[in-house]
C-alpha cells in the first residue's frame, strides 16, 4: 500500500502542476488571439420544492447577447454556453461546477444562482475561476474569486448590516418611523434565526421598535394553519397589532401568513422580500394574499422607465426568441451577474487573463443604474445597500418607494 | 378560550389531510403488507394532474378533481400494484421499503418529465414550477367566514372537512357493510384463508391499492392550495401522517383516521402554547411531528420479531461457491486495477473528480452493507451520520486539529450517534425501525444540525485535504487512488467481519434472535455493534466525501439524500460490499454518462435511480446479481449444460405414462371427485412428496395418517392449490365423468370449483365477528340463519369477534357454514388438533354428516385412534410416499405401527398402489 501511495504522491505533483497550468493556459491562449470568452453558469432550474430559478439563464444569455451585439468586451465576443441545472442538490452542484471548469474550460462561472454553491467555492478558488451570482450566501463573501452582483448580502458579526429595507419602509410611512412597531417573522432554522438577528439590529436605527421577533415557523413544510402565529402577532404590540409585519420567509409561507393576518383584521403594513413576481398574479388567491403588500426589491423594479430597463426587456425577448412580457427576479440575477462580469472584464483591458480580471475586480467601482453604485472590495463584505419598494395594487405592481441606496450600520 | 377553539378548529384541517393520508397508508398496508413510502409522492402526482387538468387544459375545478380522484389516482394505484406491490408483498421487508422509497424519488421526477414531454409535443400545459396560491376545488380566492372573535373558516377548509367526513363515512360503510369490505378485512386477518374461501387476495390488494391511491388523490387535490406543487412537502406530510398510522398500529383504519385529526390539533396546540424556552431550541417546532412519530413508534409499535427482517430473504445461489478465493475475487481485483490504471492514463480531470466522488460515496455506501446487508435492519439515518462526522471533523480542524485526528474523532462521534439511533432497534424491526430511523434523521437535520456552534452558519467548515509526506491528496488523482485503496481495505474488513464470530453472531441475531440468545449471543450488544460499526463507516466515509469538496455545510447530506442512497445501494445489491462500491461509482458517474450520451433532461437519471428500486420486485438481490445470473445462464447455454432452474428436476417420463394409463378408466374411478397422481412437491427445491397418488371419493372419508413430517400437510396444500407440485397432476372430476387437470389452478379457483381446505389450526378470521366469518362462505343471510338455528350458541354471539371464542367454538364456527352449503371436496388438516375429546367427537360427527351429504372428504390426522372410527379408506404416508392404502377394515395394529415407524409392509405390496 505504501509504495502505491508514494506512486500517487509522485504523480500527484505532476498533475498538480498541470492543474495549476489550466487557468494560465486559458489566459495565455486568450491573450494570443481574439477568441471568444467562454462563460457558463450554475442555476437551480429544478428543485424538489417546485421552485425554479431557470430564468436566470435567460437573463444572462440576454445580457451577453447585448454585449456581443455591441462588439463584445474589448473586441472579444462572449461564448455563453448556458447554465447547468443542479436541482438544488449539493452533489449535483459540485459536478456541475467541475464540468464547467474541467470539461468546458470556462473562463468564469456566471451566473451562479443556487443555494448549494458553498461546497464548490474552494474548488473554484483552487482552479482560479471567477464566479458571480446573487450574494445571499457566504460563498460570495470574502472570497478571492467569488462576487455577488450587488455585494455580499450575508452580514458578518463585527461587520455591518444595511438598512435599505427599514429605510424604504420609513419612506412609505411618511418619512418617520419613530414609535412605529414592527414584527419580524422568520423560520425555525439556524438561518432564520440569523436573519432575525440581522433585522433586529437593522430596524431600530431607523426609529422602529421591534415588538415581536420570532423564528418559530416550521422550517420544512409550510404550516397549513397560521392561527398560532397570527394570534401572537396580533397582540404583540402591548396587546395591539404592530404597525408593520416583516416576513423574512419564502413565497408559500408569505401567502399563508398574510392571508391569515388579513383575515384576523390586520390593517398595517405587510412586507416581504420575495414576492415580486408577476407570475404570482395569475392565481387569484396569491394575488389576493399579496394585495397591498409592500415588497422590498434589491434590483431596479421592472416598472422603471430607465433606458437600461428598456434594454433589459428588449434583449430578454431577443434571447428568448419570443416576446417576454413577464419579468422576474431570476432574470435580473442573471442579467446583473453578467453585467458585472462584463464591466470588470472591460476594465481589465485588452489582455484579458484571469490575473487581469482579478486585478480589475480587486479595485472596482462604477455605477450601473439597475444595481446602483458597485464598489469592490467593499462589496466583498457589504451589500451595496440599494433597493426599492413595490406594492401590489390590483393587477400590477407599482413603485411605492423609488430605487435608492442606504447606509449600513454596525452588526454585532 | 376562543383562541383554543380556533387552534382546534383550524388544526382539524391539517388533521384532515393527515387523516386521509394515514387511512390510505393503513388500508394498503393491511391489505398487502407493503408500507408505501411513496404514498406522499402519489398525492403530489395527483396534485400535479389536478393542476394541469384545471390550469393547463382548462377543465373546471370540480370535474378536474373528480378525474384526478376517481380516474388518475386509482389507475396509478392499480398499475403500481400490478407491476410492483403485488410482487413485493411476497418478498422480504428490505426490498419492500427500498422499492417504495425509490418510487418516492421517481414518481415526482416522472410527473415533471411527462409534463415537459407533453409541453414539447405541443400540449398546452401550465408550467409546474414556481406555482403558488393554487386554487382548490372551491372558489379562488377562498371565501372566509368569521365564526367568532379570532375564529374563522374558509371555503377550502370547509371543503376539506366535508370531503374528509364523507370519506370517513364512505370508508366505514365500505369496510363494515359491503361484501368487499368484509373480504378486505378478512384478507388482513389471514390472506391464505381468504384465498381458501375462493376470494383472490391479489384482487383484493389491487382494490385496496386503488382506494388507497384514490385517498392520496383526494389529498393532492385538497392540499394543492396549501402545499402547491412541492413534491418534498407532500412526502414530508406523509411521514408526519405515519405517526397517525402508528397510532392505529397500521391495522385500524378508523384509529389511524382519528389519529390524523388528533395529530393536526396537537401540532397546532404545540405551535400555539409551547413554552417560550422551546424557542431557544432551533428547530424544535419544526420537528414536533417527527418527535411524535418517533415516540409513537417506540410506545405503540412492538414487533413480534425483535431483530432484523431477514427470515424471508434466503441468499441466492452462489455460482462461485466452489471456486478458490483468488478466482472469486479475480474480477473485482481486475476492476480495481483497471480503475487505478485508468486514473493515470486515459481519464480526464473531470472524470477523475467524478471517480473520486464516487469512491467517497462508495465508502459511505459500504455502511449499508453492514447494517442492512449483514444486520437485516433498514437505516434511513446514514446521511445523519455522515453530516455529524464531517461537521465534527470540520469543527476540530478549525481549531487546528490534524486531518487524521479529526477523521478519527468524526468516525467515533458517528459511531456513538449510531449507537443512539440503534436504541429503537432494540424494540423495533423492519419498516417500523426504518420509520424510526427516518424520524431521527429528520430530527438531526432540523435540530442537531441547526446548532450554530456545530454547523457554523451557511458557510460550514473547511475540510482541507491531508498531505502526508510526498502524498498530496489535494490532487484529485491521488485522492481517488487513496480512496480506492481505502475502499478495498474496508471491503476486505467487512468480508472478514462477515466470516468472523461476530459476523456469525450478527447473522444469528438477524434471522432468529431467540435462538441467538439461547446460544449465548447478546442481541442487544450485537445490534448496537451493527449500528455502531455501520455509522462509523458512514462517518469515516463522510469526512472523505466532505474533503473532496474541502468543505462541509449542514445541508450537504440531508435525510432525503440518505433515502436516495439507500435506493441506489439496495438496487445494486446489499449482500456484498463490492456491490456498494459499484453503487457509489454508479451514483457519481451514471448521471453524467446519461447527460453526455443519452439525454440532458435532469429528471431521467433520477427516474432511473428510483425505478432501480422497482427492479427489486423482480429480483430482490439487485441488478448486479441479476446480471451475473443472466451471464451465468448465457454461459451455461453456450457450454451446453442446461441451466438449473430453481431446483425443479425434470420429472421421470415413466411415472407420467403410468398415470395417463390409469386416467381414462371411468369404472375404476366411480365416485372419485379429486385425485392426485404422481405428485412431487416440496419447498425451496427440496422435495417433500416423492410421487403421491390419492383418490378422494364423494360421500366417503379418506383418512391420511402418518408420522410427523411424512408430508401430509404438504399433500393437503397441493390438493388445495396452495402449493404447486414440481411434478404430477391434481385432477378434478368434471360433469361428464372425465377428469380435468387443475394442477395449475390457484387455491382461489379451486375453492370456486368446490375444493375447500380447512387448514391446520383454526380456519377462522379472528378479527371478524362470527356473523362475518360465516358470511365469508355463506353470502345469503338466510343461509347464515340456518347456521344459527342449528347452533344457538353462535347465534347469541353473532357480533362477537371470532378470536374471542374457545378453541372448540372456533372449530365449530369453521365447520358450521359447510354444513349449510357443503363443498364438493373438503380437505381438513388436523381438525382435532388441540381440542378436548368431547369437542373432537362433535367435530367427527360433523364430518360424518358432511359425508352423508355426499362431500368427498380428505382428513389428515396424526393421531389415528379417533379418525379410524369414521374413515372409509385409510392411507398411510411415510417419507413423502403413500406406503399403504386400503379400506378401514383392513387396518390393524400391525399396519399402524409399521406406518408410523416407516417400515416396509407385506413385502411392499401396496406402495403406490391405488385401491379401487
Amino acid at each position: 500500500m505504501v509504495p502505491v501511495l508514494l506512486l500517487a504522491g509522485c504523480n500527484s505533483s505532476t498533475t498538480k502542476k498541470k492543474t495549476d497550468q489550466t487557468p494560465d493556459q486559458k489566459g495565455a491562449s486568450a491573450s494570443a488571439s481574439k477568441d471568444p470568452i467562454k462563460i457558463g453558469g450554475v442555476v437551480s432550474k429544478t428543485s424538489a420544492s417546485g421552485y425554479s430559478k431557470a430564468d436566470t439563464d435567460l437573463g444572462a444569455k440576454a445580457r451577453f447577447m447585448m454585449a456581443n451585439d455591441a462588439g463584445g468586451v474589448n473586441g472579444r465576443k462572449i461564448d455563453y454556453i448556458g447554465s447547468e441545472d443542479d436541482g438544488q442538490d449539493p452533489a449535483r452542484t459540485t459536478t456541475a461546477v467541475r464540468k464547467l471548469v474541467q470539461q468546458d474550460h470556462v473562463f468564469a462561472v456566471v451566473p451562479v444562482n443556487t443555494t448549494t454553491i458553498g461546497g464548490s467555492a474552494d474548488f473554484l478558488k483552487d482552479n482560479k475561476t471567477p464566479y458571480i451570482g446573487w450574494g445571499t450566501l457566504p460563498a460570495f463573501c470574502n472570497q478571492e474569486y467569488g462576487m455577488g452582483y450587488n455585494g455580499c448580502l450575508v452580514p458578518m458579526p463585527g461587520g455591518s448590516v444595511n438598512t435599505s429595507w427599514p429605510g424604504l419602509l420609513t419612506a412609505i410611512l411618511g418619512g418617520d418611523a419613530k414609535g412605529k412597531s414592527v414584527a419580524l417573522v422568520t423560520q425555525d432554522t439556524d438561518a432564520g434565526k440569523f436573519g432575525l438577528r440581522t433585522y433586529q439590529q437593522a430596524f431600530p436605527p431607523s426609529g422602529f421598535t421591534v415588538s415581536y421577533g420570532k423564528s418559530t415557523v416550521p422550517g420544512t413544510t409550510v404550516p397549513t394553519d397560521w392561527s398560532p402565529w397570527v394570534s401572537e402577532i396580533m397582540s404583540s404590540n402591548n396587546g395591539k397589532a404592530p404597525d408593520v409585519v416583516v416576513s423574512i420567509m419564502q413565497t408559500p409561507a408569505n401567502i399563508g401568513l398574510f392571508t391569515a393576518l388579513k383575515r384576523a383584521g390586520f390593517t398595517g403594513v405587510l412586507t416581504d422580500a420575495t414576492d415580486y413576481d408577476p407570475a404570482l398574479l395569475k392565481q387569484a388567491s396569491s394575488k389576493e394574499a399579496l394585495q397591498d403588500v409592500q415588497i422590498f426589491v434589491q434590483n431596479m423594479p421592472f416598472e422603471s422607465d430607465l433606458p437600461e430597463m428598456g434594454k433589459f426587456k428588449e434583449y430578454l425577448s431577443k434571447a428568448k426568441g419570443s416576446p417576454v412580457t413577464e419579468w422576474n427576479q431570476s432574470m435580473m440575477v442573471g442579467w446583473n451577474s453578467a453585467d458585472l462580469f462584463l464591466a470588470i472584464a472591460a476594465k481589465a483591458g485588452d489582455n484579458l487573463t484571469v490575473e487581469s480580471f482579478q486585478a480589475s475586480a480587486a479595485n472596482f467601482s462604477d455605477t450601473y443604474p439597475l444595481v446602483g453604485d458597485r464598489k469592490f472590495p467593499v462589496g466583498r463584505k457589504d451589500s451595496f445597500g440599494c433597493g426599492a419598494m413595490v406594492q401590489l395594487k390590483g393587477d400590477k405592481y407599482t413603485i411605492t418607494a423609488p430605487y435608492k441606496c442606504y447606509p449600513t450600520v454596525p452588526f454585532k | 378560550m376562543s383562541e383554543l377553539v380556533g387552534f382546534i378548529i383550524s388544526g382539524l384541517v391539517t388533521g384532515a389531510i393527515y387523516a386521509l393520508l394515514a387511512a390510505g397508508l393503513v388500508l394498503a398496508y393491511s391489505a398487502s403488507g407493503v408500507l408505501n413510502f411513496a404514498h406522499g409522492a402519489t398525492a403530489y402526482l395527483s396534485a400535479l394532474v389536478f393542476f394541469e387538468l384545471n390550469q393547463g387544459l382548462g377543465l373546471p375545478a370540480v370535474p378536474a378533481a373528480l378525474c384526478t380522484v376517481f380516474g388518475f389516482a386509482p389507475a396509478l394505484g392499480w398499475l403500481l400494484d400490478r407491476v410492483m406491490f403485488r410482487k413485493l408483498a411476497r418478498l422480504g421487508e428490505t426490498p419492500q421499503i427500498v422499492a417504495t422509497i425509490g418510487l418516492l424519488v421517481a414518481l415526482p421526477a416522472l410527473g415533471l418529465w411527462v409534463v415537459k414531454l407533453l409541453t414539447d409535443a405541443g400540449v398546452d400545459l401550465a408550467k409546474a414550477e414556481n406555482q403558488y396560491g393554487l386554487p382548490g376545488v372551491g372558489p379562488s380566492p377562498a371565501k372566509h367566514w368569521k365564526l367568532m372573535e379570532g375564529v374563522g373558516v374558509d371555503s377550502d377548509q370547509l371543503i376539506t372537512w366535508i370531503v374528509t367526513a364523507v370519506v370517513a363515512v364512505a370508508l366505514w360503510i365500505l369496510m363494515r357493510h359491503t361484501p368487499l369490505g368484509l373480504r378486505l378485512r378478512a384478507s388482513v386477518d389471514s390472506r391464505t384463508l381468504t384465498e381458501l374461501r375462493g376470494v383472490s387476495a391479489d384482487r383484493l390488494s389491487g382494490i385496496a391499492w386503488m382506494i388507497s391511491a384514490g385517498l392520496a388523490g383526494a389529498v393532492g387535490v385538497l392540499a394543492a392550495p396549501l402545499l402547491a406543487l412541492s413534491s418534498v412537502d407532500y412526502t414530508l406530510i406523509l411521514f408526519v401522517s405515519a405517526a397517525a398510522a402508528v397510532l392505529g398500529r397500521f391495522k385500524s383504519v378508523p384509529i389511524a383516521f382519528g389519529g390524523g385529526l388528533l395529530l393536526g390539533v396537537v401540532q397546532n396546540l404545540v405551535a400555539g402554547y409551547a413554552p417560550s424556552w422551546t424557542e431557544k431550541i432551533t428547530g424544535f417546532r419544526t420537528s414536533v411531528p417527527f418527535l411524535l412519530l418517533f415516540v409513537g413508534l417506540l410506545v405503540l409499535s412492538r414487533s413480534k420479531r425483535s431483530a432484523g427482517t431477514a427470515a424471508v430473504d434466503a441468499p441466492p445461489p452462489d455460482y462461485l461457491a466452489g471456486m478458490s478465493p483468488l478466482r472469486r475475487w479475480a474480477p473485482w481485483l481486475a476492476a480495481g486495477v483497471f480503475l487505478a490504471v485508468s486514473l493515470y492514463t486515459w481519464t480526464t480531470a473531470f472524470w477523475i473528480g467524478l471517480i473520486a466522488q464516487g469512491l467517497a460515496a462508495a465508502l459511505v455506501f459500504l455502511s449499508f452493507t453492514v447494517v442492512t446487508g449483514l444486520g437485516g435492519m433498514v437505516s434511513l439515518a446514514q446521511a445523519t451520520f455522515v453530516t455529524a462526522s464531517a461537521l465534527t471533523a470540520g469543527l476540530l480542524m478549525s481549531h487546528g486539529v490534524s486531518f487524521f485526528l479529526a477523521l478519527v474523532a468524526g468516525t467515533v462521534v458517528a459511531a456513538l450517534l449510531g449507537v443512539v439511533v440503534a436504541l429503537p432497534a432494540l424494540r423495533l424491526s423492519g419498516r417500523m425501525l426504518a420509520l424510526a430511523t427516518l424520524a431521527l434523521a429528520f430530527l438531526g437535520d432540523q435540530v442537531l444540525f441547526q446548532m450554530r456552534w456545530l454547523r457554523n452558519g451557511d458557510s460550514g467548515w473547511s475540510i482541507p485535504r491531508p498531505v502526508v509526506g510526498p502524498v498530496d491528496l489535494n490532487d484529485d488523482r491521488a485522492l481517488a487512488l487513496a480512496l480506492l485503496i481505502i475502499v478495498a481495505v474496508v471491503v476486505v474488513l467487512i468480508r472478514n467481519l462477515e466470516n468472523s464470530a461476530s459476523g456469525r453472531a450478527m447473522l444469528a441475531v438477524r434471522s432468529a434472535p431467540p435462538a441467538a440468545m439461547a446460544s449465548g449471543v447478546s442481541v442487544v450488544r450485537t445490534k448496537l455493534a451493527l449500528f455502531g460499526i455501520s455509522a462509523g463507516i458512514a462517518g469515516f466515509g463522510g469526512v472523505f466525501w466532505a474533503s473532496f469538496n474541502t468543505r462541509i455545510t449542514s445541508t450537504e447530506f440531508t435525510a432525503m439524500n440518505g433515502l436516495v442512497w439507500l435506493a441506489i445501494v439496495v438496487a445494486a445489491g446489499i449482500r456484498r460490499p463490492q456491490f456498494a462500491v459499484v453503487a457509489g461509482l454508479t451514483f457519481a458517474l451514471f448521471p453524467h454518462l446519461m447527460e453526455e450520451y443519452v439525454t440532458e433532461t435532469p429528471q431521467v437519471p433520477v427516474i432511473l435511480f428510483g425505478l432501480a428500486g422497482l427492479a427489486l420486485a423482480g429480483n430482490p438481490e439487485g441488478w448486479i446479481v441479476q446480471m451475473a445470473e443472466a451471464g451465468h445462464a448465457l454461459r451455461a447455454r453456450f457450454a451446453g449444460t442446461p441451466a438449473k432452474s430453481a431446483g425443479h428436476e425434470p420429472e421421470a417420463p415413466v411415472a407420467r405414462a403410468d398415470v395417463r394409463e390409469t386416467a381414462p378408466t371411468p369404472s375404476a374411478d366411480a365416485g372419485v371427485l379429486l385425485r392426485l397422481r404422481g405428485v412431487h412437491a416440496g419447498y425451496g427445491g427440496v422435495d417433500v412428496l416423492h410421487g403421491v397418488d390419492l383418490d378422494v371419493r364423494a360421500g366417503s372419508i379418506l383418512a391420511l395418517l402418518g408420522a410427523n413430517g411424512a408430508g401430509k400437510t404438504t399433500a393437503c396444500a397441493v390438493a388445495a392449490g396452495l402449493l404447486a407440485p414440481s411434478a404430477g397432476r391434481v385432477e378434478l372430476a368434471d360433469t361428464n365423468g372425465g377428469f380435468r387437470d387443475v394442477t395449475r389452478l390457484s387455491a382461489v379457483r379451486r375453492a370456486r370449483d368446490g375444493v375447500l381446505l380447512a387448514p391446520e389450526g383454526r380456519g377462522i378470521f379472528p378479527s371478524l365477528t362470527i356473523d362475518e366469518n360465516l358470511a365469508m362462505w355463506l353470502r345469503a343471510p338466510a343461509e347464515r340463519d340456518r347456521v344459527y338455528e342449528r347452533f344457538p350458541g353462535l347465534a347469541a354471539r353473532r357480533k362477537v369477534p371470532a378470536g374471542s371464542l374457545s378453541g372448540g367454538e372456533q372449530q365449530q364456527l369453521a365447520v358450521a357454514p359447510l354444513l349449510v352449503r357443503p363443498p364438493k371436496v373438503l380437505i381438513a388438516d388436523e381438525p382435532s388438533l388441540g381440542l378436548a375429546p368431547l369437542v373432537v367427537e362433535e367435530i367427527f360427527r360433523f364430518v360424518a354428516e358432511l359425508r352423508e351429504m355426499g362431500v368427498a372428504l380428505l382428513l389428515v390426522e396424526e393421531k389415528a385412534s379417533e379418525i379410524l372410527t369414521v374413515a372409509d379408506t385409510v392411507a398411510f404416508m411415510s417419507v413423502g410416499r403413500v406406503s399403504w392404502c386400503g379400506p378401514r377394515d383392513e387396518v390393524d395394529e400391525h399396519r399402524l405401527t409399521a406406518a408410523y415407524l416407516g417400515m416396509a409392509l407385506d413385502g411392499g405390496a401396496v406402495a403406490d398402489e391405488v385401491p379401487s
